[in-house]
């Protein structure tokens, strides 16, 4: 059955997800402000309008832009529409998820994160992928896997949205201190070690969220963590390098060319964290390298001298 | 014996002559007729969801089955001997029998369970109870003006102690345009009680309610539950079929536009907090019949109100605290040797409500949808910026209102949360609580590095100058305050109008006195903590704010506090 899709946002994963619904033989439409070209049969618009008449909505903008875009489109939808974010940021000191910012400007309820090691390229070009559904509604499950999914794309889903979110947008954050110990040239002992108590500690933050601790080991965390440091040229890769030569933040958000939301999470999870009194080393020794307060042998040898438990 | 008789067998009123109801008179006028027509109601719908699938229906008779022999033997009662011997034989036979026979055993189980969950409503008892009720319980509270009470007048006393907040002239708009689900936190047994007095002189229609079936025990409290609407639940019973019949039964209830209350905490808030992690199975069953009457094209929509009891003093607050503090509290779910059956705690409690203002306010919050909107005057659903939208959009698939129980679970666990939010900000915060947070605070201040059970051991060790004390409570309210203005808290108005002083000596006189216990005393210059639990059960009302409202020297202190909330 053929569906009305609408894409809001025409970045790259937005692009991608218009190109793979448009391939499946689906009606699309991607609203973004300024005006964009892309392959028929995709329709573009800068009229919120224009997805008024979808029944599946993608919001495909970045953290920092998705309250302006969920109050854009509180002005039209309702409660027919079903909705699903790409976005692997959090908002403010509390953590809010994308859906909880969705929920609050618009009266959406059929809500979904979609994350995991989905790549943009691959889903444009429609290369064999994964990716994980965070939903509590199986119909919006059925709907997207009908929109993207076929033969080559994957989707898994959980109920645990919650998780799906804080693991997606902890992962960016784990991604930049992977590629800076890579560079400071730490073995594959200790990025193991990194990664692996790295997904713990961010975990255990999750879960005082009301996350499950598996979802942070399956698809959306663990799982895009190794497609991210296996080489899927994330801009992370590239501020973790700049950051272990030398550059100073800002400089290095520069040289990597993106808006990195990885490090205004690690912040918000350590303010968190302080409240609820839970130890943070890893996010707390990156937040001090990154500021220059620290040498990365200081931080390698703060973690070190930690004392070790049980796993 | 007598407590089974009466919690089993309703005391009804004889009937000379039917009541023929009024077309003004509130939906729950008509439930005797409806009485039987709801319980096959609830019948046909389990039967038929049991009617094609032999492995469902059977296994569901084993489930009842091993449930029931289980809790039996346990019990050990008059009951068991009654009832033990039908459910062995029944296990026994199950697998022998066939469709049809396992069919009539359903049919029988589950009618036996609805007409014992079924309430009545009988208008004579409806109107004593309205006319007497609080001029009883205001003579309790004053015994000098019980006789004046009785004979005429307003009671006076009762409008003293409980105070209604809320938008009522919307609820009384929307009364008449669908059903009501009044969904209150819950600290007390007096809730249902307090609530029905708050509906009623609120000019709100009288509601159903579920009402725990130890509550039946007493006879005077079984017979006004019995006979006004209330619908008895028996948590001991694990069955899941109950379960099923419960929430249906509840679900037909609200499809046919009565008006219900429940309980989503489940149960008394046993530390004093603000409920957070709600029981879905009867959320559940008023967004399902939204659902249902959406599909069969039935205008009567559902919505939610959500509601705060909040209380100076209460009146099983030691019971409570003791039992969240303690390993075993956590398993106890039904307590029945707590303050609330004996009567003597009764008196005490009014008469201590009473002598002080404002002791109790019943906070109706903004009525939602089953989806968390807001809705306006006509009940129509709206937006945040205020665009009126058709709910029914929510249950459609492809452009169809269909039944899907997955979508509707996933939209009850969302309005859970949507209730849980509002419950923190339709709480008011009362005298006695404000003054326990600083005081406890201080105590955590004092004690670094302690933790909250060595705490709880520290009787009459710990002061705190009263002047000082005092000062911090001026601080701590003026923060609060700043709260209040951006729509974050609410506080009382003796929290608004008294001096720090004033607020210290309501709530030292609110608990002693009362309570078996001190919670804290003036000893000179100081006020010495002289039970820690109580300040705690008296302050965790304050924990989602308490970093907040705390000065950068007593942040550290807050934020233990609030991780009361996490702990456990």
């Amino acid at each position: 059955m053929t569906l009305r899709i609408g894409v809001v946002g025409a970045g790259g994963f937005g692009r991608a997800i218009a190109q793979a619904s448009a391939r499946h033989g689906h009606e699309v439409v991607v609203w973004s402000r300024k005006d964009r070209e892309l392959p028929d049969p995709i329709e573009t618009s800068t009229d919120i309008e224009s997805v008024r008449g979808c029944e599946l909505i993608f919001l495909a903008v970045p953290a920092r832009h998705a309250i302006e875009a969920a109050e854009r489109l509180g002005e039209v939808v309702d409660g027919r529409h079903l909705m699903v974010h790409i976005s692997r940021g959090l908002i403010g000191p509390e953590l809010k998820t994308i859906t909880k910012v969705i929920a609050e400007k618009t009266v959406c309820r059929r809500l979904g994160a979609l994350a995991g090691p989905l790549v943009a390229d691959a889903l444009a070009e429609g290369r064999p992928s994964g990716a994980i559904l965070g939903t509590g509604f199986p119909e919006l499950t059925a709907m997207v896997r009908e929109a993207l999914g076929g033969s080559k794309l994957r989707v898994y889903d959980t109920p645990d949205v919650v998780g799906v979110e804080l693991a997606s947008a902890t992962v960016g954050f784990l991604t930049v201190v992977l590629a800076y110990a890579d560079e400071v040239g730490v073995g594959p002992s200790t990025l193991a070690v990194l990664a692996t108590r790295g997904m713990v500690e961010v975990s255990r933050i999750g879960q005082t969220l009301g996350a499950e601790e598996s979802t942070f080991m399956g698809l959306a965390g663990l799982g895009d963590l190794i497609a991210a440091v296996a080489g899927d040229e994330r801009p992370e890769i590239r501020l973790g390098r700049a950051l272990a030569k030398g550059a100073t933040l800002s400089s290095a958000v520069g040289e990597a060319g993106a808006y990195i939301e990885g490090i205004e999470v690690a912040a918000q999870m350590m303010e968190h964290a302080r409240r609820l009194d839970l130890e943070t080393p890893i996010s707390s020794t990156f937040v001090a390298l990154s500021q220059g307060r620290i040498s990365s042998d200081d931080a390698i040898q703060a973690l070190m001298e930690r004392r070790v438990g049980r796993e | 014996m007598l407590k089974r008789f009466l919690s089993e067998r309703p005391l009804r009123l004889p009937h000379l002559k039917p009541y023929v109801p009024r077309p003004s008179d509130p939906s729950i006028f008509w439930f005797n007729s409806e009485r039987d027509d709801v319980i096959s109601d609830v019948v046909n719908r389990i039967c038929n969801a049991h009617e094609t699938d032999r492995a469902r229906l059977e296994m569901a008779l084993n489930d009842a089955a091993f449930h029931e022999i289980r809790r039996l033997e346990k019990q050990r009662d008059e009951e068991a001997r009654d009832r033990l011997g039908y459910w062995r034989s029944m296990v026994r036979r199950i697998g022998k029998m066939d469709d049809s026979e396992q069919r009539r055993v359903l049919h029988t189980i589950v009618t036996n369970m609805a007409r014992d969950i079924a309430g009545n409503f009988d208008p004579r008892v409806y109107r004593f109870a309205r006319l007497t009720a609080p001029r009883l319980i205001g003579g309790v509270m004053e015994p000098r003006r019980l006789t004046e009470g009785l004979m005429a007048g307003s009671p006076a006393s009762l409008d003293r102690v409980l105070r209604v907040q809320g938008d009522l002239d919307h609820l009384r708009n929307l009364q008449d345009r669908g059903s009501l689900v009044f969904v209150p936190t819950h600290s007390s047994n007096l809730d249902s009680i307090v609530l029905s007095q708050a509906l009623e002189t609120s000019g709100l229609p009288p509601v159903i309610y579920g009402a725990g079936k130890n509550l039946f025990t007493n006879p005077i409290i079984s017979f006004f539950m019995h006979n006004l609407g209330a619908y008895r639940v028996d948590r001991r019973i694990q069955v899941g079929l109950y379960k099923h019949v419960l929430k249906l039964y509840s679900q037909v209830m609200i499809e046919r536009g009565y008006h219900s209350l429940f309980f989503p905490g489940g149960t008394r808030s046993r530390s004093g907090m603000i409920e957070r992690h709600l029981k879905l199975g009867l959320l559940g069953s008023a967004v399902g019949a939204f659902t249902t009457n959406r599909v069969r094209r039935v205008d009567r929509p559902v919505w939610f109100v959500p509601t705060t009891i909040n209380y100076a003093l209460v009146l099983e607050a030691e019971t409570l605290i003791k039992d969240w503090l303690t390993e075993e509290g956590q398993a106890r779910y039904i307590i029945e040797d707590d303050e609330f059956s004996r009567i003597d705690r009764w008196f005490t409690f009014f008469r201590k409500m009473v002598g002080m203002r404002g002791g109790c306010i019943i906070r109706f919050g903004e009525p939602i949808d089953p989806f968390g909107n807001a809705v306006d005057a006509e009940g129509k659903s709206l937006t945040p910026t205020g665009r009126s939208i058709d709910a029914g959009g929510y249950v459609e698939h492809r452009g169809k209102a269909v039944v899907d129980a997955a979508r509707d679970a996933a939209y009850t666990r969302e309005l859970g949360e949507v209730l849980a939010e509002r419950y923190v900000k339709e709480t008011v915060l009362m005298s006695t609580q404000v003054v326990a947070h600083v005081l406890f605070r201080d105590l955590v201040r004092q004690t670094p590095g302690m933790d909250l059970f060595t705490r709880m051991r520290l009787r009459g060790e710990i002061g705190v100058d009263a002047a000082t004390l005092c000062r911090e409570l001026g601080e701590t309210r003026d923060r609060l305050f700043a709260l209040e203005r951006q729509g974050r808290v609410r506080t009382s108005e003796v929290v608004k109008e008294d001096s720090p002083e004033e607020l210290l000596e309501r709530a030292l006189s609110f608990w002693n006195g009362y309570h078996d216990s001190t919670a804290a005393a003036r000893e000179g210059s100081q006020i010495v903590i002289g039970d820690p639990s109580l300040l705690l059960y008296y302050q965790n009302r304050f924990v989602p704010f308490a970093e907040d409202i705390a000065s950068p020297e007593q942040l550290k202190a807050a934020s233990e506090i609030e991780r009361l909330g996490v702990q456990r």
